[in-house]
């Protein structure tokens, strides 16, 4: 991979004061018609964090009713919401805990902060563009998913059916989110995820349009840095899975308004057609939710061990298959519903061969640390982490890809840490990673490095604290989505909560560092890593100028590069 | 490839055929209704029975004839969703009938609530793989079926196993087959 600072030749932005390039518009303008990509980023970020909070203090509640059997809390917050507190509608407050926790995690967190956030903010300066190809649908973007959020947080308001709010679980499988749940509560939550779909594929479009046409002169494709990659792939991911959820719950949405009879066996309709649909979508959604993961961490690896990372096709291309490949194994979500035993040999056998490029990524992050002058800075060390908790989680992947296995510990505890491993674990770790790595060059301060370990090290004991223990409970056979278990579980129940109050303990770490960078941090430098950041961010002052790129920075070739480094002995 | 400058492809070229792309998803996910429904029953896909013509039943009757075709066994279920108040039961539990010979099954029916009421019957077999060898000549599950305020009646099936299952290695160590049906309020379809 060429694309190196070293390499690129063409101006210092900020040594060549641009009169317009900082010129920014008034409060409002700037961030409430913002079209620049890196506010809009910094938006997505702000928005990812806020929503983080609410999720994650749902995920707290959880853990405090589950620390031990019997129902504790849950009357109290179905009185706090205006509700009569009786067994049904505590248990309908539980379905609508686990319901937003897993939307909000999962399309308010995760994809607004790795895709919205640190996309935006870094496409466009890794590539060498000015800005995003079409920065107004940006803007839209942003205010969509937005108004996603705000109409999944006015659905716990209204009646679901049994209680206030939208209890049908992530997967809102019918028919609990058809005749199962009456009352508004449910249309306003589907409602929600069309907006955030419609921002996201707008997103999309926007992402391989800036990507396929924007790139400076001399980056190619084969030069791009990976995390480029990865938001390419993951663009697309998008851009072909979402549509099918909008198909799915808008036939939900007439299912429940217009007398139509899609899931409904009474009228000619399947059920089970709405779970084909929602993990056609669901599958590509998890890769969508860990791709741009994986590119953050290949930055950061290569950067501090000093090494261009280690098989660059073969990273950029085994995305590309995990991609491709991700859209035809979905049915692995659905091995109980009863499909035949040769589509369930199929389905086993076609996640098991996401292994082979999941793993080609791991053994090429090894290879890149291999014999490199590693430094464990703050980055670093999260995607180390991460690098080794996503394993232990794609390690319970492809044993629960086994659809005779999964028949025993199918909608168990131990699906609920396989998937917690790969997210709450991956992604989150590489979103920590990506935010230490980059928040210098967004910020231009500096956090500290003392609390950022401190935090790692306390978020790792807790996270793995949590939701290690629920393999076991998940291999004695306690079942996902319930807010009681017998008296047998609560050993382990009790650490995980006792997990959770160690994590949240790092959280609050997490919030004292950026306070400290932002009122007291060092000034950063263009780039605080040292000649281990090759890409084009770190060769523009932090944080960049308001435009940048206005004259294109020529990325030159391999062997341009080597020519010229030889032709002048004396530049080294 | 040197330079690609960014003017060379419009932005909004790009834009339009991944919008196109977009909606061409959007339309597969409404398709599928129609088209999994459509595959269920040309493959037999999730235990989805065959239906056939007096003149397919007669055809697979002497072509088991002349094959020499054996006996397999078949049982019926029946169960009616939760909210639907019909007492619903096969007349008999199991058959024994001759490959490629037409039989008649019968179920009953009876609607023990005070108003009438239209049923209908979804169906599969069990194992999924003697779906596609599964016949149906008549059935009730071809059409919604009313009751009357305590009426019962009782509902043929006229089935055959067609004699080429004994071809197909998957149906090799089937030696009974479970034809399952479940009764549904009927819905005013679309």
């Amino acid at each position: 991979m060429a694309t190196t600072a070293d390499t690129f030749q063409a101006h210092q932005e900020h040594g060549r004061a641009h009169h317009d390039a900082d010129h920014k518009p008034g409060f409002f303008a700037r961030w409430f018609m913002s079209t620049n990509h890196k506010d809009i980023g910094t938006l997505y970020l702000i928005f990812a964090i806020t929503a983080g909070i609410v999720g994650g203090a749902i995920s707290g509640i959880m853990r405090a009713e589950l620390a031990a059997p019997g129902i504790q809390y849950l009357g109290w917050w179905v009185q706090l919401m205006g509700g009569e507190a009786n067994f049904d509608a505590n248990l309908h407050m539980w379905n609508v805990l686990i319901t937003a926790h897993g939307l909000i995690m999962v399309f308010f967190m995760v994809m607004p902060a790795m895709i919205g956030g640190f996309g935006n903010w870094f496409v466009p300066l890794m590539i060498g563009a000015p800005d995003m190809a079409f920065p107004r649908m940006n803007n839209i973007s942003f205010w969509l998913t937005v108004a996603g959020f705000t109409s999944l947080m006015l659905s716990t308001f209204v009646p679901g059916g049994t209680g206030q709010g939208a209890g049908i679980g992530w997967t809102a499988y019918a028919p609990l989110s058809t005749s199962g749940s009456t009352g508004p509560a449910v249309d306003f939550a589907i409602f929600s995820l069309h907006l955030a779909g419609a921002g996201s594929i707008l997103g999309a479009i926007n992402f391989i349009t800036t990507i396929f046409n924007m790139r400076a002169p001399g980056m190619t494709l084969h030069k791009m840095p990976l995390f480029v990659w990865s938001m390419l792939v993951t663009a697309f991911l998008l851009l072909l899975a979402l549509p099918v959820l909008a198909a799915a719950i808008t036939m939900l949405i007439t299912d429940r308004n217009f007398g139509t009879t899609f899931f409904d066996a009474g009228g000619g309709g399947d059920p089970i057609l709405y779970q084909h649909l929602f993990w056609f979508f669901g599958h590509p959604e998890v890769y969508i939710m860990i791709l741009p993961g994986f590119g953050m961490v290949s930055q950061i690896v290569a950067t501090f061990s000093r090494k261009p990372v280690f098989g660059y096709l073969g990273m950029a291309y085994a995305m590309v298959a995990i991609g491709v490949v991700g859209f035809v194994v979905w049915a692995h979500h659905m091995y109980t519903v009863g499909l035949d035993v040769n589509t369930k040999m199929y389905f086993t056998a076609a996640t098991m061969v996401i292994a082979v490029p999941t793993g080609v990524k791991i053994f090429s992050w090894i290879a890149t640390m291999w014999g490199g002058s590693i430094e464990f800075k703050s980055p670093m060390v999260w995607a180390i982490g991460m690098i080794f908790l996503f394993t232990v989680g794609g390690v319970t992947g492809v044993y629960l890809a086994n659809g005779g296995i999964d028949d025993v510990v199918h909608d168990t505890y131990f699906v609920v840490a396989h998937f917690h491993y790969v997210l709450s674990m991956g992604a989150v770790f590489s979103l920590f990673a990506a935010f230490y790595y980059w928040f210098p060059k967004m910020s231009g301060r500096m956090h500290s490095e003392l609390l950022s370990h401190l935090h790692f090290w306390v978020f790792f004991v807790g996270v793995n604290l949590i939701f290690f223990p629920m393999h076991f409970l998940g291999l004695q056979g306690m079942p996902r989505r319930y807010p009681d278990y017998t008296p047998a579980y609560t050993e382990f129940n009790h650490l995980a909560t006792v997990g959770y109050m160690i994590m949240a303990a790092s959280m609050a770490i997490f919030f004292v560092n950026v306070l400290y960078a932002l009122l007291a941090g060092k000034k950063a430098p263009d780039n605080p890593w040292g000649p281990g950041a090759t890409t084009l961010e770190w060769t523009l002052s932090s944080p960049p100028p308001y435009h940048q790129f206005e004259t294109l920075p020529v990325i030159e070739d391999n062997k341009a590069a080597h020519d010229r480094e030889h032709g002048r002995p004396s530049h080294a | 490839m040197a330079a690609a400058a960014p003017t060379q492809r419009s932005n909004a070229k790009v834009a339009f055929m991944a919008a196109g792309f977009a909606l061409a998803m959007l339309g597969l996910g409404f398709a599928s209704a129609p088209l999994y429904r459509l595959f269920c029953q040309v493959t037999g896909f999730g235990g989805t029975t065959m239906r056939a013509t007096e003149s397919d039943a007669a055809l697979a009757e002497r072509l088991a004839a002349s094959a020499g075709a054996g006996t397999i066994s078949v049982r019926f279920d029946a169960s009616q969703d939760r909210g639907l108040p019909w007492r619903f039961r096969p007349a008999q539990s199991t058959q024994q009938v001759a490959i490629g010979q037409r039989q008649m099954a019968f179920y009953t029916a009876r609607n023990n609530s005070d108003r009438a009421i239209t049923g209908r019957a979804t169906y599969n077999v069990e194992p999924e793989q003697a779906a596609p060898w599964f016949n149906k000549i008549q059935c009730f599950c071809f059409t919604e079926q009313t009751l009357q305020p305590g009426e019962e009646v009782r509902m043929p099936v006229l089935y055959y196993i067609d004699p080429k299952a004994k071809d197909d290695p998957l149906m090799a160590d089937v030696e009974q087959v479970t034809l399952s049906y479940t009764f549904h309020q009927a819905k005013d379809a679309p």
